[in-house]
């Protein structure tokens, strides 16, 4: 590579790599890249800026929309899953606002990475959209400076994550509830095995972290119980009586989660359903668990302290922001933070920032079109998303809190730089310069926010004035070299 | 590159959330008249609900509370029939258009989505993170001007490799004039990766011309956007000069709750999927004669409900075959019946037959291809021997 022509090469790297995208001139004001990084990572847990809509709302809109679902009133139901939808894109909106202004661009980057990482998507069923925000607020921000394993129990209780991988609705064979109905009324209630394949698979031990199909149904049915009452078919006062007719021996029918408990009893949210959980012994990888809601979250705790969480934790995190290819010795050094610290997310994303792959001008990484976007708009001084920023985002593939499947959103360029996503970017590029503001027309400071070799024609090209001004604007925003970070 | 470049901003107003990104399709262009889609469902299609063998004394109570009458049913063969939704594909069959598989699986056991669809998409017996698309290899193996052009929302693993492939959506996003695109590619000339995906990109924006803009400004359901994806297909593998290979992908199959039975979600998503693809050979025209469309996904479901109404993540399933090439319509599948014993880990339906030889054949009914052409676009299958009976 040629040399640089930018000076700032380093604080560049720092707030592209890492951040959310340079503003123009932002660079010479950062000091010490490295320090600026690790300052970050010293404040409090990270929040949403703007006013984000109240929880309660969030229940009774579900409430609204669950009760016009029962009375099979279509039209109803309807109306009051756009009034869900309406909170999905609040807050969707509110979080585009904050990676536009955030000043703790790092720290915004590492809740994306593990909310992708422990995802939900809101195209799955509807009652997730306006769970979403939620979701991301009080199960990824609090824990992303802090342990591992209290993000992933923080998840696995947060009725967003239930209800996206079934487990709500996961209920032990042999469970109270199940004997009952089979009794009563010959039909089998059973275990649905999805989410305790997507937790070993996609948020703990990863795909080769040696655990089998008889693990995936011991630890489905660990979780059975795990579920959010105000969703399930039955009424609170039906799975009491449950809990006494199938199991007097067992106690009370619910125990009460975390989060809300004021003991109403029409209260949403998580709770743990001893009447659904399916009883007896369960093994999963080394570990012999028992029953009861504490089992499972040892059983969790476990998982997530499992060596092969580690390495798959690192791998993923060091192909986010070093390589696409990763050298082991740098997946390496992460995953022994994270077993050193028990998981300590704060210091794993210290190390990462010491690695000399990251500030290596060789390597690159190409932005997601989330990023990407959000860089734009960095890049040219906006202090809020536009209206129309989620709908741009769901045409470049890339929805807020709406990937496909489980897996979450992909990295790199495999996934990103298809012929037409590049043609979808200049497009996009060229109507966002059209409606820059007067004031930021000048194309030429954002040669600042990148990383230029000497011989790239793109200079050059900016400082033209044959070319309108937003057109060399664009060609900043829609070129190569803004791809990249 | 001085071709009117008339676009306009869309969808910039669309409201709401109805509009996920539309499904890919992506092409890429090999020597021939063949034409070839290759169309994947992400997430596992209960193979059992597409295509019900309803002869199976066994079905019923395997099925559980999933069992479909008789009447919701599309008979075949007097064995195997179609599942509600499906019926649009009677005509194909009529026609002895269609094949109808069964009891399919990757060579590979695993209920990762991610597992399977690695193996189902490179082409290969075991996951592999680094290897190539079979796609792509196809276009290796054809040899010749492998030019990419695209319809596309993104690049899949299938076509991924050192063939030069394009990708194409409807989705335009801005107007953009012509010395705008000049100068890009002058910038994009200066950047290895991407220099050739930005040529493509410029090569698809002329193939599609002025209609490509509107195409795919329907309306915003399901069977809305699984028609207006078939349609750019048609469009683009319809033209002389056209791609030859055709990768598409719609995802949302992966039924774990609540699939529903004559008249339920799963059926009205098999339905929009049925009615586009009955609908497609019209839309290739003449070009239809050489064209051959395969249906896969990358495992088939448990065959027993799980407790939720839906099926948990199973192995093998259904596959269908579309096309004139076919020798005649028919329901390939050797049978591994549902019976307690006879199932897969006691859950699942056997698998009998290697995606590998079904997709051989098709290759060589579609392309002309040989034997051993079929055996390198799957490397370390030479012992998996290519159904050629199936094809004209």
């Amino acid at each position: 590579m040629e040399a640089p022509v930018n000076p700032q090469t380093r604080a560049v790297r720092a707030l592209n790599r890492f951040g959310l995208g340079a503003r123009a001139g932002e660079a010479s004001t950062l000091g010490d890249p490295k320090g600026w990084l690790l300052d970050q990572l010293e404040d409090p847990p990270p929040s949403v800026v703007g006013d984000v809509p109240d929880e309660d709302e969030v229940w009774v809109r579900i409430g609204a929309f669950r009760e016009r679902q029962r009375a099979r009133d279509r039209e109803g139901a309807q109306e009051a899953g756009r009034r869900m939808r309406e909170l999905y894109r609040r807050e969707a909106r509110l979080l585009l606002d904050t990676r536009v202004t955030t000043e703790r661009p790092f720290v915004e980057r590492l809740v994306a990475f593990w909310s992708n990482h422990l995802c939900i998507s809101v195209g799955a069923t509807a009652v997730v959209a306006p769970l979403a925000g939620l979701y991301e607020r009080q199960a990824v921000r609090p824990h992303v400076l802090g342990r591992f394993e209290e993000m992933v129990l923080a998840s696995v209780r947060h009725p967003a994550m239930l209800v996206y991988l079934d487990n709500f609705r996961s209920i032990g064979p042999d469970s109270a509830a199940a004997r009952l109905v089979r009794q009563n009324r010959n039909r089998e209630l059973g275990l649905n095995e999805n989410y305790a394949r997507e937790l070993l698979e996609l948020h703990t031990l990863g795909l080769d972290g040696g655990y089998g199909q008889g693990d995936v149904e011991e630890l489905a049915r660990l979780l059975t119980g795990w579920t959010v009452p105000s969703l399930l078919p039955w009424r609170r006062a039906q799975l009491e009586r449950m809990g006494r007719d199938g199991s007097g021996a067992r106690g009370p029918g619910s125990q009460r989660g975390p989060g809300r408990g004021d003991g109403d009893e029409s209260e949403p949210g998580f709770a743990f359903l001893s009447v659904l959980h399916d009883p007896g012994e369960k093994a999963v990888l080394a570990g012999r668990y028992g029953e009861g809601q504490a089992e499972g979250e040892r059983a969790i705790r476990d998982l997530c302290r499992h060596p092969a969480t580690a390495d798959f934790v690192a791998g993923k995190l060091a192909r986010h922001f070093l390589s696409e290819e990763p050298a082991a010795r740098d997946v390496e050094a992460l995953a022994s933070v994270f077993r050193a610290t028990g998981g300590d997310l704060s210091a794993v994303a210290a190390r990462l920032v010491e690695l000399e792959t990251a500030w290596d001008p060789d390597t690159r990484l190409f932005r997601t079109p989330q990023d990407w976007l959000v860089a734009v708009l960095r890049a040219v001084h906006h202090d809020e998303a536009p209206d129309r920023a989620t709908g741009v985002l769901r045409q470049l593939r890339h929805t807020v809190w709406a990937p496909d499947a489980p897996r979450g959103y992909p990295d790199g360029a495999r996934s990103w730089a298809d012929p037409d996503s590049l043609m979808n970017r200049a497009e996009l590029a060229r109507s966002l310069a059209g409606q820059a503001p007067r004031d930021d027309l000048r194309p030429e400071r954002l040669l600042s926010v990148l990383e230029l070799s000497g011989d790239d024609p793109l200079p050059a090209l900016v400082h033209d004035e044959t070319i309108g001004a937003r057109e060399r604007l664009a060609l900043v925003l829609g070129g190569p070299a803004f791809q990249w970070r | 590159m001085t071709m009117d470049r008339r676009g306009f901003v869309r969808g910039m107003c669309l409201g709401g959330l109805a509009t996920f990104a539309l499904p890919a399709v992506r092409f890429a262009q090999v020597p021939g008249d063949g034409r070839l889609v290759f169309l994947l469902l992400r997430g596992g299609v209960d193979g059992l609900a597409a295509l019900v063998p309803a002869h199976d004394p066994a079905y019923a109570r395997a099925r559980r509370g999933l069992a479909l009458p008789d009447e919701a049913l599309t008979d075949l063969d007097g064995r195997f029939a179609l599942g509600p939704g499906l019926e649009p594909l009677a005509q194909l069959w009529n026609r002895d258009e269609l094949l109808a598989v069964h009891a399919l699986a990757i060579p590979y056991r695993s209920r990762s989505h991610f597992d399977s669809q690695a193996v189902l998409e490179t082409g290969l017996d075991v996951p592999s993170g680094a290897a190539d698309g079979w796609l792509n290899r196809l276009l290796g193996v054809m040899g010749g001007e492998a030019r990419g052009v695209a319809v596309a929302a993104g690049m899949p693993r299938s076509l991924t490799g050192p063939a030069s492939v394009s990708t194409w959506s409807p989705t335009r996003l801005g107007s953009v004039g012509g010395a705008y695109l000049d100068r890009l590619a002058l910038l994009y000339r200066r950047d290895r990766e991407l220099h050739d995906r930005f040529e493509a990109a410029l090569q698809m924006k002329e193939l599609a011309g002025d209609e490509g803009d509107a195409m795919g400004s329907r309306g915003t359901g399901l069977a809305a956007r699984y028609a207006a994806v078939m349609d750019a297909t048609a469009r683009f593998l319809a033209q002389s000069d056209g791609p030859n290979v055709a990768a598409v992908e719609f995802s949302g199959w992966d039924t774990h709750a609540a699939q529903g039975g004559a008249d339920g979600p799963l059926a009205r998503r098999l339905g929009g999927l049925a009615q586009a693809l009955a609908d497609f050979p019209e839309r290739m025209g003449d070009r239809w004669r050489d064209t051959t469309v395969v249906v896969m996904t990358e495992f088939g479901r448990t065959v027993a409900v799980n407790g939720s109404g839906g099926t948990d993540h199973g192995t093998g399933g259904a596959a269908f075959v579309l096309g004139p090439r076919v020798r005649r319509s028919m329901v390939v599948a050797d049978w591994p019946g549902l019976a307690d014993g006879e199932l897969f880990e006691g859950r699942d339906v056997r698998p009998t037959l290697d995606t590998r030889a079904l997709l051989k054949g098709v290759l060589a009914g579609t392309f002309d291809l040989t034997a051993g052409q079929a055996d390198r676009v799957f490397p370390e299958s030479g012992g998996v021997q290519g159904r050629y009976d199936l094809m004209i």
